[in-house]
């Protein structure tokens, strides 16, 4: 088979794999070979669906021999299988390194013959890039579940970021979906991972020649829709990897129905709708300061489908409005909906200077759409603060004007069809 | 209000702004233009001093460093009619240092921060979106027509980047070039662009590009408007992925 058709094969079956990020990581380039990376990762291109390209996504090869129901690549369907070599891999990445078509490689694979002869064969076209061929790009490595420490320990002094799939978001529903996959095999090498970085932080703080471990974290991935978990239950465990694991990332990847399996639920389209909500709560978990807790409780499980989980918990807490912008403490700030990191900041600079009138508002760049109705400027508010809850409700969810459309991110293809 | 002329280069710019600052006791109420040689022009005429342009940069450096990358990023836009902004902007920058890039409510520093932010996002895209292509003697080309005047900030990142590979970069519509080779960056004016031959596998490697382009997008998701968003139209001339389209 040639390297066309194998590269048709091996991109067709990554690219449900949802991390393309190449950021994290800054690195000098060697000398006399290419490559290096820059700490806030750049994109090369954006596909037909909209997401960005920056790695050159492939797998080794998609001939599996586990068995999972949600996957494209089960040993039980009837797709056509190819293998990459190596070097043609390697030869692969330095071409399309060259002409600045992406920022590094990306490599997964399906489970050939164990999980250690598949880790072997991943780990050895690291080795050659970077060894043999002075490659200095970025590299992005999934650990395959079950491979020795060993390997896993030589894949992350290669690798940029390396990462393990959590799949399924319970144990449960990882035995229904996958029955040869396991939560412990999953979870050890996770943990094993967080030490070796946290260490390695620690060695090149005393000596910075010290080899670094995966410089751009670790992350992970889940899927969603394809079994019965809450979100309450989805942002508790990204929670806990967060806080307990350090990872950097944990990607959502709405599941688009490949097999008719009577496992798996019938969709009419993959739930995109969900995965925005839980990125936009993700979100909440890492930059503004919230808990799962506040977003989700056990009697409501699940995000609210017509508003951002920011203006809910705004909804839920009217007795923390209004703010007052030009008194508000950074983290008060950023729990006003329509304020993010960027607008926030913005308002602390801005406001060293003079008081911000509600026109500087605009001036500054924060968008009053949500905002207006849960701050004051210098105690002016911007529209009558004692309305009642539902009418509230109603406003931020048509906008002041009566336009029929409701926001945005509801357009989004295949949700309604 | 007084009003001042310089020649309308990049360094008679900064030339005039360093003697207002130095002259003027309130530059903010103080205007600055280009000067267009029309009769009876208003303005007194400041000369052009190189030294007193680099003089005030690097004095701006040390004390705002900020400051001085959006006065960088905002001269690679190449605007004109905002002489006058820029000289409020670099005389709050003198007062406030770096601070003053959040000072979003003056006009002057929304402009000068608007304008280097805009110049800035195409640096950021252009990292991205440049795609080389490999001559018939194994040097790399690279063609672009950017808005902004980015080829020096560009060809310097590639520099860090492509070490050990002999490269150019060609603005079509600014006839500016950079060249690379063996750890010398040189920069020129191309009068006269002939195409060079294509080495022999380039075309089979574009078009293994092109298939991975394809295949990597997930047909249940297609999303034309958000990819025409983030890559806008304008930068597709030269994509190697979207030739024929």
């Amino acid at each position: 088979m040639d390297t066309l058709s194998k590269l048709q094969i091996l991109s067709g079956a990554a690219r449900y794999d949802a991390s393309c990020s190449s950021s994290g990581s800054k690195r000098e380039g060697p000398v006399c070979g290419i490559g290096n990376t820059s700490s806030s990762g750049i994109c090369h291109s954006w596909s037909d669906d909209g997401r960005c390209i920056s790695l050159l996504k492939i797998l080794l090869s998609n001939d599996c021999r586990y068995d999972c129901a949600y996957c494209v690549n089960r040993s039980s369907t009837a797709v056509e299988r190819a293998s990459f070599t190596a070097r043609e891999v390697v030869d692969l990445t330095l071409d399309f390194y060259r002409r600045n078509y992406i920022e590094g490689l990306f490599l997964s694979s399906a489970v050939m013959v164990s999980p250690d002869h598949t880790m072997e064969r991943m780990v050895s076209v690291a080795e050659t890039l970077r060894t043999e061929e002075q490659f200095g790009g970025y590299i992005h490595m999934k650990i395959i579940p079950g491979s020795s420490s060993e390997l896993v320990r030589k894949a992350g002094l290669y690798a940029d970021r390396i990462s393990v799939n959590i799949e399924l978001p319970s144990q449960a529903s990882l035995q229904r979906l996958a029955p040869q996959k396991h939560k412990d095999a999953i979870l050890a090498p996770m943990t094993m991972i967080g030490r070796e970085i946290a260490s390695s932080v620690v060695e090149r703080k005393a000596n910075r020649h010290a080899p670094r471990f995966a410089p751009a974290g670790q992350s992970t991935q889940m899927i969603i829709g394809a079994s019965p978990e809450t979100d309450f239950q989805i942002l508790r465990l990204s929670q806990g990897l967060y806080k307990k694991m350090n990872l950097k990332r944990v990607y959502y990847s709405a599941y688009v129905p490949v097999s008719n399996d009577s496992r798996l639920p019938v969709l009419a389209g993959p739930p995109l709708l969900r995965e925005h909500r839980l990125y936009q709560a993700d979100w909440l978990l890492r930059f503004y300061g919230f808990s799962a807790e506040e977003i989700l409780s056990d009697d409501a499980p699940n995000l609210d489908e017509s508003f951002d989980p920011k203006s809910a918990w705004a909804l839920r807490h009217p007795e923390f409005f209004p703010v007052e912008i030009n008194r508000a403490d950074y983290g008060t700030l950023l729990r006003v909906p329509g304020i993010g990191v960027t607008s926030a900041k913005r308002i602390i600079a801005a406001r060293r200077f003079s008081a911000i009138t509600p026109e500087g508002m605009k001036k500054i760049g924060v968008v009053m759409k949500r905002a207006k109705y849960f701050i004051t400027c210098s105690g002016r508010s911007f529209e009558k603060s004692d309305r009642p809850a539902a009418l509230l409700r109603q406003q931020l969810l048509l906008g002041a004007s009566s336009e029929p459309t409701l926001s945005t991110q509801l357009v989004l293809p295949g949700i309604f069809s | 209000m007084n009003r001042y002329l310089y020649d309308g280069t990049a360094d008679g710019l900064l030339s005039a702004i360093a003697w207002i600052l130095e002259e003027e006791p309130d530059p903010e109420q103080v205007a600055l233009a280009e000067r267009k040689d029309t009769l009876f022009e208003d303005g007194f005429f400041i000369g052009t001093d190189a030294t007193q342009a680099e003089a005030l940069f690097f004095r701006l450096r040390k004390q705002a460093p900020d400051a001085a990358h959006t006065l960088y990023s905002f001269m690679l836009a190449e605007k004109e009619g905002m002489e006058s902004s820029l000289l409020h902007f670099l005389s709050l920058a003198f007062i406030h240092g770096d601070k003053v890039n959040g000072h979003l409510t003056h006009p002057a520093v929304r402009d000068i921060v608007g304008v280097s932010k805009k110049a800035g996002r195409e640096l950021h895209r252009l990292k991205g979106l440049l795609r080389f292509e490999k001559l018939q003697d194994g040097a790399y080309l690279a063609k672009m027509e950017p808005d902004h005047n980015i080829i020096h900030p560009l060809a310097y990142h590639f520099s860090r980047r492509l070490r050990a590979q002999h490269w150019f970069l060609y603005d079509v519509r600014r006839r500016t070039a950079a060249r690379w080779n063996q750890g010398s960056l040189q920069f020129g004016t191309i009068e006269q662009f002939t195409a060079p031959a294509l080495s022999a596998d380039e075309k089979k490697v574009q078009a293994l590009w092109q298939a991975f382009f394809k295949t990597i997008a997930i047909p249940d998701r297609k999303n034309p408007r958000l990819q025409k968003s983030n890559m806008p139209m304008k930068y597709w001339k030269y994509l190697t992925e979207k030739q024929g389209e």
